[in-house]
């Protein structure tokens, strides 16, 4: 009886396997057909010819006679500089919002819930276009252009804001290879408080770039802008749209978190004679912090996988400079296992990365 | 006591009175608290006057001319009520525009009665093949008299809807096996179920649309390729699979191992244990959650339009670049955006209802 179940199981497996594989290999056949009717060649080697296509905008810098890989590379740094904007800044949001629908004022509670709410309920790709399209409605044109805090325009042409140029130097890139390894230092011996140590490298870091960068600041001149940094109104829409919805979600996390944390935390941190801030600071965020780490892991996967939205206002993030490679190459499937690979890579290699920091702040129960 | 000394609209007042500084004490207790408040009503009062102003006071609501919301200083919504038909169905024939309104109805019915606990039962599920069948011959056409539309012509609100529930509806059964699969103790089906769950749910959508409408007519010899409407549909289904597999296993993972073993003991086989025994059980648990995966499919169906299909986006799109308005984008992205609350914020509702009993 064992022995026949045994083999039925070994039967089937292997007959699902074939079957995998036949249907693979029917597909592989088929698009190979497909390919020889219509003339294409199949091969990586395209990567490296002249991409002669422009890119609106981009982190790296990009000519139109670099190789197609390099448009690549460039769309990938584009796609990071998003998602780490929206991460960074919808955290900080998600953070005050969600502590804020806990507050006992109903003004500020109900603020709060009606952003979730509407983050939560519209589709984000909805949210971009209208702001986008908000760009020519509402905002003057660049020389009249609102100046919200000194050294910050926001016009039509989009949103200028003091930048730092950096000028390198050996003690600046020395510190820079530095400060990773004085934080990895501190943390694998634990010796001291390593947050510290770590802060005290970046601060030496801030403080030698300092004195080789200068600050620019944006200066209207005769018709544009000079100096400073510049965010288009595209990466301006998408950065700050995304933001708008990952709020909603990681607010709705970090409220679910804090209720987590069990009355007698807040009771004993009070008899304590902790303050109302000082309690949420010092015992309760931190507790909170190791409940919701899984949930903000999948939220800031979703920053990366969300950021491809940007193709609807615009925006040359990976998928969008990819989409061009291939109506330029004609290398489809090339083009395709492209950008399969580089999402999972990217998203498995940050799940990875998160994950190990859950396993570090994780509760170590004796 | 007081009610010998008050007359009764004192009372009445006092309740009031305590009312207000029940309020006041909530916003202006603690110097905090009010600062708070301040700042909170200071941004609203500064916002709010110009967003009645635009909306209600210098908007335009009549008539349906492109001439009046020229001069106005307020929204159009007068674009929006001309355009109407445009907006929800796009471009589909104006003669037939009843047929995807017919459409509309019935999904949304058929799915605020299937909210009803009471009507869970096994002929549900043949209800919803009859109207699916329904709604695509109606979409459709070709016969009975129907005059025949293409799925080119589709558009609107009956893709939003068509896509989310079909979708759903084949990834459904398919999301079932995938997460037996995954959970079997065979290791190369295990394997498989495992390798397509995570391959689908660490890419981007968008992602998976464009390889959808790239790949397949490369994929497959020229007389298979599906249209534009059969392709999105191939990886919405994809994909809500691989996310709704993984909740159904979440409901799986969660009955106690008791169940299974009793069912084996009663002498039901596998398929039948899982049939009567577990699935009916974890699918209970999990329903919030499912709840959640069709509001995030209703979303997701709004990206098709990267792919060329007609949503109500490229509809909205399509009335604004009638020359013969002033394109109004905002109340425009507005609408559509409303629409697609109201849709979400109902399913969430009765989640939150759901959760509750």
């Amino acid at each position: 009886m064992l022995r026949s179940t045994k083999s039925r199981a070994i039967a089937i497996q292997v007959l699902l396997v074939a079957a995998v594989l036949c249907f693979t290999g029917l597909i592989i056949l088929s698009t190979a057909e497909n390919l020889r009717a219509k003339n294409l060649p199949f091969g990586f080697d395209f990567l490296t010819m002249p991409s002669r296509f422009v890119i609106s905008e981009s982190l790296l810098i990009y000519r139109t006679q670099d190789p197609y890989y390099w448009a690549a590379i460039v769309g990938v740094a584009n796609t990071l500089f998003v998602s780490a904007l929206v991460a960074l800044l919808s955290t900080v949001c998600g953070l005050l919002v969600g502590v804020g629908r806990l507050s006992g004022n109903p003004l500020v509670a109900g603020s709060c819930r009606v952003w979730v709410e509407i983050a939560r309920n519209t589709p984000p790709i909805v949210l971009l276009i209208f702001l986008y399209s908000m760009w020519w409605q509402v905002l003057p044109p660049v020389n009249q252009a609102l100046n919200p805090a000194p050294g910050v325009y926001l016009s039509m042409r989009g949103l200028m804001t003091p930048g730092l140029a950096l000028g390198f130097s050996v003690t600046g890139l020395l510190c820079l290879a530095l400060a990773p390894a004085l934080a990895i230092a501190a943390i694998r011996w634990r010796t001291a408080r390593w947050p510290l140590l770590s802060a005290a490298a970046v601060a030496l870091l801030a403080a030698t770039q300092l004195t080789h960068a200068t600050i620019s600041w944006p200066i209207f001149k005769r018709s544009n802008f000079v100096g400073g940094f510049e965010l288009t109104p595209e990466l301006t829409t998408v950065v700050l749209g995304l933001t708008l919805y990952t709020t909603g979600f990681i607010a709705e996390i970090v409220r679910a978190g804090v209720q987590s944390v069990s009355r007698g935390q807040w009771e004993a941190a009070g008899s304590l004679g902790l303050r109302r801030g000082q309690i949420l600071r010092l015992v309760i965020i931190p507790q909170m912090l190791r409940a919701i780490m899984p949930s903000m892991t999948s939220q800031y996967i979703n920053v990366v996988k969300n950021s491809t939205l940007a193709i609807a206002v615009g925006y040359p993030d990976f998928l969008s400079v990819m989409g061009t490679v291939i109506n330029k190459s004609s290398h489809a499937i090339e083009g395709v296992m492209i950008i399969l690979g580089v999402y999972l890579a990217l998203n498995l290699t940050l799940s990875s990365l998160l994950n190990w920091y859950n396993r570090r702040i994780a509760l170590v129960e004796r | 006591m007081a009610g010998e000394t008050f007359a009764p609209s004192n009372v009445n007042a006092l309740r009031s009175f305590g009312f207000v500084i029940r309020i006041g004490r909530m916003l202006f207790g603690t110097p905090g608290n009010a600062v708070l408040s301040i700042v909170f009503l200071a941004a609203i009062g500064s916002v709010l006057p110009g967003l009645i102003r635009w909306a209600v006071l210098d908007a335009v609501f009549w008539p349906l001319a492109p001439a009046a919301c020229r001069n106005a200083t307020g929204a159009c919504w007068s674009f929006l009520i001309a355009k109407s038909g445009q907006l929800l169905f796009g471009i589909y024939p104006p003669m037939e525009r009843w047929r995807p309104a017919l459409v509309c109805v019935l999904i949304l019915g058929l799915l605020a009665a299937s909210v009803r606990p009471q009507f869970w039962r096994p002929a549900l599920a043949l209800v919803w093949l009859a109207l699916i069948t329904t709604v695509l011959t109606l979409m459709a056409g070709g016969v009975l008299g129907l005059r025949e539309v293409p799925t080119a012509s589709w558009g609107g609100l009956p893709i939003t809807l068509m896509l989310t529930v079909l979708a759903i509806g084949v990834a459904f059964p398919l999301s079932i096996i995938l997460a037996l699969a995954r959970r079997s103790g065979h290791v190369a089906i295990s394997a498989l179920s495992t390798l397509f769950i995570e391959a689908i749910r660490g890419l981007p959508l968008l992602s998976l649309l464009l390889v959808a409408s790239i790949m397949l007519p490369l994929f497959l010899p020229d007389w298979m390729v599906p249209d534009k409407f059969v392709r999105a549909l191939v990886a919405l289904t994809l994909f809500a699979a691989a996310y709704l597999a993984e909740i159904i296993r979440g409901g799986l993972q969660s009955l106690p191992r008791g169940q299974e073993e009793a069912a084996k003991s009663l002498g039901l086989d596998y398929w039948r244990t899982q049939q009567k025994v577990i699935l009916p059980q974890a699918i209970r648990m999990v329903i919030p959650a499912l709840a959640n995966t069709i509001i995030v499919m209703v979303k997701n169906t709004s990206l098709v339009l990267v792919v060329g299909l007609f949503d109500l986006i490229s509809s909205g799109k399509a009335a604004l670049a009638d020359p013969d308005w002033p394109s109004p984008a905002a109340e425009t992205y507005l609408f559509i955006g409303a629409i697609y609350f109201v849709l979400a914020f109902g399913i969430a509702r009765f989640a939150d209802f759901l959760e509750s009993r």
